[in-house]
């Protein structure tokens, strides 16, 4: 499976605490990480980065993490970005109707966000634009 | 003018206040920890909050919000395709620590003016005060938050875990329009959690100590009950109920007054629970639909003694006859008391037995607040026209004179004294100690009982 490890994840985080645990996995995994505190941020950090995967919560600031979602799946220059929702309320069906290619239900679990991420970076080298579902 | 209210989430709290709490006020939620404060917050605002009416919840110090979604979501108020659209979370905490908490007025006007929301939770909002250091800036903070939270249309609510004594000493108590008070106590070998208005400005409530528990729905609230204000209709009870036993009846004139209660004291094995049955049956027999709340026995062994005493099990329980039982170790009594008196208020019932009031009393957790509450269910039942009859243990076997649980005996129309008469065989006898209203044979009976019921009669 070709994967990029050097792919850059852009992380929408609320929560200082969570933000180190994401860095320090995703890191750990070969990969690049930014961050972004809250929405409105987050979009403009993704227009400009143009990151391979963004993984966002839902509960953030400014603009929430379904909104960010829909918003970059709206727009021909960010949608190629994968998104994984990955957030403490189970909202499955909201993060696939906002355009999410993945979700997960938090707390953080190394091996599935691992896996997940691995799984969207190789679907989007592969330019593959089947939905994966992250459970 | 009535000022509008809104509604809480829990049918038994609105009942409480005559409606819910009054808009744009600004409500404590106070209490120790676990008592249920947040439950009862997030089940406000999922149930009221609307996209065009939306609520803001605030987390702050006490807890990460994290926990508040993860908590939240095992209710079945917590709608999480509305969190976003009608509910949405903020973490205050991290936005305090950034900015300071002087700028706290400042950041919550940005919040409104953001989120327009029409109700607003701060929780823990005590959390947020034991940061202030200075009781003047403390002061003058809250102070500009309730000027803030006042100026802008919104009903607003601070969660604490606020202890008695903090209610003249915090500013928050003086700017509160409501405060509600949650509470946990603990009998001899459970806990109980009850709800109590300890201010309520410009509106009425029902006051006391209301009992509720945490269910899967979120908190069930029962209301303390009330004496009727209307009086009992007396030319109804110009009317008698036989009691299943002839020769007893006999003794009491023709019966029980309808809407009268009688109180069987006596030792166990003394008959009591079978009286109680052939009374009750006796009603199904003739249409009077009953219900018999115990304790002791389940339903299976219940039909087995009812089975026993001749009576058609299957045949009562077509007509009408409930069986309500509740395990001795789970009730509560407040929901036994609110479901029995909604079932009276339905006004399809007819004759209630109580087996037994020890039980009933060990469920409570002191010994006015049982005695209260069966005393308001007694009126309920003479308004209501439904008869009843309530069973109570005594400890001596042979030597009973009179009822030590004075309060019931005396709030009771009819007395039945059931006892043992000592002897080479063990034989049981009643006497009918009090008969309000009725001429009554007040000498010693024997009881029998046989495949065909309890009769009672002259002592040979």
């Amino acid at each position: 499976m070709a994967s990029d490890k050097r792919a850059l994840i852009l992380v929408v985080e609320r929560n200082p605490i969570v933000q180190r645990l994401e860095k320090y996995f995703l890191e750990q995994a070969g990969y690049t990480v930014e961050f972004a505190a809250d929405g409105e941020a987050a979009l403009a950090q993704a227009r400009e980065l143009r990151p391979g995967i963004l993984v966002t919560e839902i509960l953030v600031p400014k603009l929430d993490g379904l909104s960010l979602c829909h918003a970059l799946k709206s727009d021909e220059k960010t949608r190629d970005i994968r998104v994984l929702v990955f957030s403490h309320l189970h909202a499955e069906d909201r993060a696939r109707e906002a355009g999410a290619d993945a979700f997960l239900v938090k707390p953080l679990d190394e091996e599935r966000l691992i896996d997940t991420v691995a799984a969207l970076v190789s679907a989007a080298a592969n330019g593959e634009g089947e939905k994966h579902d992250g459970r | 003018m009535m000022a509008d209210k809104i509604k809480t989430g829990s049918a038994g709290l609105d009942e409480i206040l005559f409606g819910g709490i009054p808009a744009n006020t600004i409500t404590v939620i106070m209490g120790s920890p676990g008592t249920g404060k947040t439950i009862l917050a997030e089940q406000l605002a999922f149930s009221q909050a609307t996209a065009e009416s939306p609520a803001l919840y605030l987390t702050t110090m006490s807890e990460p919000l994290e926990k508040f979604i993860m908590h939240g979501q095992s209710y079945s108020f917590f709608d999480s395709s509305k969190v976003g659209v009608s509910v949405f979370y903020e973490d205050l905490g991290l936005i305090l620590r950034e900015r300071g908490l002087a700028n706290l007025p400042e950041i919550i006007t940005e919040l409104l003016v953001a989120r327009r929301p029409r109700f607003v939770f701060i929780d823990s909002f005590k959390a947020l005060n034991e940061l202030i250091v200075s009781s003047e800036d403390r002061r003058s903070i809250i102070f500009d938050l309730a000027s803030v939270l006042s100026a802008y249309q919104c009903t607003s609510f601070l969660i604490g875990e606020y202890a008695e004594a903090m209610m003249t000493e915090l500013p928050e108590f003086a700017i509160a329009d409501v405060v509600l008070q949650m509470i946990k106590l603990a009998t001899n070998v459970r806990e109980e959690r009850f709800i109590r208005i300890e201010k309520l400005r410009a509106s009425n409530s029902i006051s006391g100590l209301h009992a509720f528990s945490i269910t899967e729905n979120g908190l069930e609230i029962y209301p303390r009950l009330l004496t009727p204000k209307v009086a009992p209709n007396y030319t109804a009870r110009a009317e008698r109920v036989n009691t299943g036993i002839k020769s007893l009846d006999e003794m009491i004139e023709e019966g029980f007054w309808r809407g009268s209660t009688t109180l069987v004291a006596g030792p166990p094995g003394a008959g009591k629970t079978i009286l109680a049955l052939q009374f009750i049956g006796a009603g199904a027999l003739k249409g009077e639909p009953g219900i018999y709340l115990g304790f002791q026995e389940n339903p299976t062994q219940l039909a087995r003694v009812m089975k026993n005493l001749g009576l058609p099990v299957e045949k009562l329980l077509a007509s009408g006859f409930e069986l309500m039982y509740q395990s001795p170790v789970e009730v509560q009594l407040d929901r036994v008391a609110t479901e029995l008196f909604r079932r009276v208020r339905e006004g399809k019932v007819k004759r209630v037995v109580i087996d037994a009031l020890g039980d009933v009393q060990r469920a409570s957790i002191d010994r006015q607040r049982f005695a209260n509450l069966i005393y308001a269910l007694m009126q309920w039942f003479a308004v209501e026209d439904v008869t009843c009859l309530m069973t109570f243990e005594m400890s001596n076997l042979f030597e009973v004179h009179g009822i030590s649980e004075e309060q019931i005996s005396n709030m009771s129309d009819n007395v039945l004294l059931l006892r043992f008469q000592p002897g080479v065989e063990m034989r049981r006898s009643l006497r009918v100690l009090k008969a309000r209203g009725s001429a009554h044979d007040n000498r010693e009976r024997e009881i029998r009982i046989t495949g065909e019921g309890l009769t009672v009669e002259e002592i040979k």
